[in-house]
């Protein structure tokens, strides 16, 4: 499909030709209190937010103790079938032995020879989605996921409950710092980043709130450090 | 969709006669004001916060062509393709083009007010392309066609017996219930398999980004991020004043908009695109449109008191702020945008002719101005829109008066600057105004201001002025009033 460069210059030009009045001066930029937050206090912050939004959340002090806990989860939520990333914290997490020692059939998207047996798993197999998480954002307890091929878009999104893991060191106390580091200059383009922010939720019909509108019901996050 | 501007007053009778619809906006209204005042002091000094969003509003708007040019160079740098749209037609006519070349039966649909402005569903459906609203309210209000109630909860006045019933008549449950969580879940089931299968998704845009050619989207249900993520081909429709200068910016006015919102600090889900998926990743769109709409918005833009009203980052405080909005509700208002921000936008986009109530429907109480995270003045553009109607402005085309009332007002404003010519006025038209009295006041005066008394009255005149009576006094009363000019029969004492 060609451009459209007429359209386009008209549109530009009477934008162009409109006189442009003086650029209003900015005022200062509002003090972000949270960067001066302890790191014992981020976590706490992150906790609090996340939790606030019904996420629960478990604090293990190392990948060895948080494999436990995903036992733990599997076993309480009778999860069968899971389906995780394969970015660098489910690496370090060594899924594979953790599913055969907790009895758990584990699937990644590379299991599947194409985009829809890897749709129609997602939607119709996995009970649970598994993801490491690229940061996370104290002020308001967000995850920020950068997907890439080991972090598909829909492992976080179709199946009804999401475990996230997230090492602390990864929480940072506001969006600006998750900025720079995701779209900083210099940096190479990410086609599509996600800030997740408790389970998928709505409130349209008569002002009720409820979770698992279209996404997972289940936000669960497992700390560690 | 149709726009129905011009029914306001009727529509806003009937509503005001909608009992459920009066006692959700009273609850509503009982609330709002605390919980959007909590989620703002959560910023370490919420005046800073809101002034700076503002300036960013401000310097957006009037940035704008290089920003635009800014955004469309990064997005296209990433793979994105960038169509640009005049008008309706042109938007829903690229849409179209997409769907039929890439044999697109359905498509989903996030909640997006240009597509409702632009009538995208109805041309799609007219050429035999099925589109699924997405989001719960607007999917509700789809199936019982009708417009938005409010532009973030566009479906939340409709009383749940009556979703139950269109569920059933739908096929989208087969037992009925009346549990908002139960409707919600059958809606979940009925749009899931539509967001398995779908091969075209469509969304809106909260935020482009110049800085780096990235569009975000802010919502809480998850069908934007499933229109992201499932199909091969992502339509993304934004107007012109969607663009931002940097990330940094996006993420201050993130925090505004959710907090005036919804009272989050954040909403469940932002997602953020720069160009279609990589060819590694196993979902994601393979290509990425980006239409940017004008339809007006440029022929408007030299105006410099007019563009504010693009300010508007459509978070919809505004709407629950407004005493009018809060009793008669949004289809009054008749098209897409509705309350405050609608009556600053419809007349911009429609002409002043066709909007003629919207900017008088509004006591000027000023509520509107002083929460706007963006900053607009909306009283004053209402009354700007309503001066630019009375002379008749042919830009907007302002409606302009009949020559009677015209003259009747240069007649009274030469009249009241000399007092002999005031009294002599007065004296002669009292008789012939004061033949439509009704029970001491003008209700209605045939002809020339018939309209300016469909929502006002005036007291009839007095029999005499108050310098009449003071010269007529008689000097032997020392109380200062006279019980023969007291037609109530009230007693000096």
């Amino acid at each position: 499909m060609g451009t459209n460069t007429t359209t386009r210059d008209e549109i530009l030009g009477r934008l162009r030709d409109a006189s442009r009045g003086e650029l209003p001066k900015r005022p200062a930029l509002p003090p972000l209190v949270e960067l001066s937050w302890s790191r014992e206090h981020l976590i706490e912050k992150f906790i609090e937010n996340l939790v606030e939004q019904t996420a629960v959340v478990h604090r293990c002090k190392d990948y060895v103790t948080a494999a436990d806990t995903l036992t733990e989860i599997a076993t309480l939520h009778r999860l069968h079938k899971v389906l995780a990333s394969t970015d660098g914290i489910i690496e370090t997490l060594n899924l594979r032995a953790w599913a055969e020692k907790a009895g758990v059939n584990l699937f990644f998207a590379r299991d599947f020879s194409d985009r829809d047996s890897y749709k129609d798993f997602v939607f119709d197999g996995a009970e649970a989605g598994i993801t490491g998480v690229d940061y996370a954002i104290a002020e308001s307890g967000t995850l920020c996921i950068v997907h890439d091929k080991n972090q598909p878009r829909l492992v976080s999104l179709a199946p009804i409950t999401h475990i996230a893991v997230v090492p602390v060191e990864r929480i940072y106390p506001v969006y600006e710092q998750v900025i720079e580091n995701v779209f900083g200059k210099d940096r190479p383009p990410h086609s599509h980043v996600t800030f997740i922010t408790g389970p998928s939720m709505t409130a349209d019909i008569q002002g009720v709130p409820f979770k698992g509108m279209h996404g997972p019901k289940r936000l669960i996050v497992i700390l560690v450090g | 969709m149709k726009v129905k501007t011009e029914q306001f007053t009727h529509v806003a009778e009937q509503e005001l006669k909608n009992v459920r619809t009066r006692a959700l906006l009273d609850y509503i209204s009982s609330i709002i004001d605390a919980r959007r005042e909590e989620a703002m002091s959560s910023f370490s000094d919420p005046a800073a916060a809101l002034a700076y969003g503002r300036a960013i509003r401000a310097e957006a708007i009037m940035r704008m062509p290089e920003l635009l040019e800014e955004f469309e160079k990064k997005a296209a740098a990433h793979g994105a393709v960038v169509l640009w749209a005049r008008d309706s037609k042109e938007a829903n006519d690229i849409v179209l083009r997409l769907a039929k070349e890439r044999g697109i039966r359905y498509v989903t649909k996030g909640k997006s007010m240009v597509t409702e402005e632009i009538g995208l569903n109805d041309v799609l459906k007219a050429n035999g392309i099925e589109v699924f609203e997405a989001d719960l309210g607007e999917f509700i209000a789809q199936l019982l066609e009708r417009p938005p109630f409010h532009i973030v909860g566009p479906a939340i006045n409709i009383p749940v017996d009556e979703i139950c019933k269109i569920f059933l008549e739908r096929g989208i449950m087969r037992e009925p219930t009346t549990d908002p969580v139960a409707l919600g879940a059958a809606a979940r089931a009925f749009l899931r398999d539509k967001f398995h299968h779908l091969q075209m998704g469509i969304t809106g845009v909260n935020m482009a980004v110049a800085e780096t050619g990235t569009i975000i989207n802010v919502e809480n249900e998850g069908n934007i991020r499933f229109a992201k993520s499932s199909p091969r081909t992502q339509v993304s429709l934004m107007t012109l004043e969607k663009v931002v200068p940097t990330m940094n910016d996006a993420m201050h006015l993130l925090r505004l908009l959710c907090r005036n919102c919804t009272a989050q600090k954040i909403s469940a889900y932002v997602s953020m695109d720069s160009g279609p998926k990589k060819a590694d990743e196993i979902d994601g769109p393979e290509e990425l449109f980006i239409i940017v709409i004008d339809n007006g918005r440029s022929r408007f833009y030299g105006d410099i008191q007019a563009r504010e009203a693009l300010r508007c980052i459509r978070c919809g405080a505004c709407m629950y702020g407004c005493p009018v909005y809060m009793k008669i509700g949004g289809y009054p208002y008749g098209w897409a945008y509705s309350g405050p921000m609608g009556q600053v936008l419809n007349p911009l986009l429609l002409g002043l002719d066709k909007t003629q109530d919207l900017y008088r429907a509004c006591t000027l109480c000023g509520k509107c101005k002083e929460i706007c995270p963006s900053g607009i003045d909306h009283p004053k553009m209402f009354l700007s829109y309503r001066a630019k109607d009375v002379e008749g402005d042919e830009i907007y085309k302002g409606k302009r008066r009949s020559w009677k009332e015209s003259a009747a007002v240069e007649l009274l404003t030469w009249g009241i600057r000399r007092a002999w010519r005031w009294n002599l006025g007065a004296k002669a038209t009292r008789p012939a105004i004061n033949r439509y009295a009704d029970d001491g006041k003008l209700k209605n005066i045939k002809g020339t201001f018939e309209g300016w008394f469909r929502s006002r009255d005036f007291p009839s005149m007095a029999e005499r002025t108050f310098h009449e009576r003071m010269d007529g006094r008689d000097s032997s009363e020392t109380n200062h009033c006279r019980s023969e000019e007291e037609p109530t029969g009230k007693q000096c004492k």
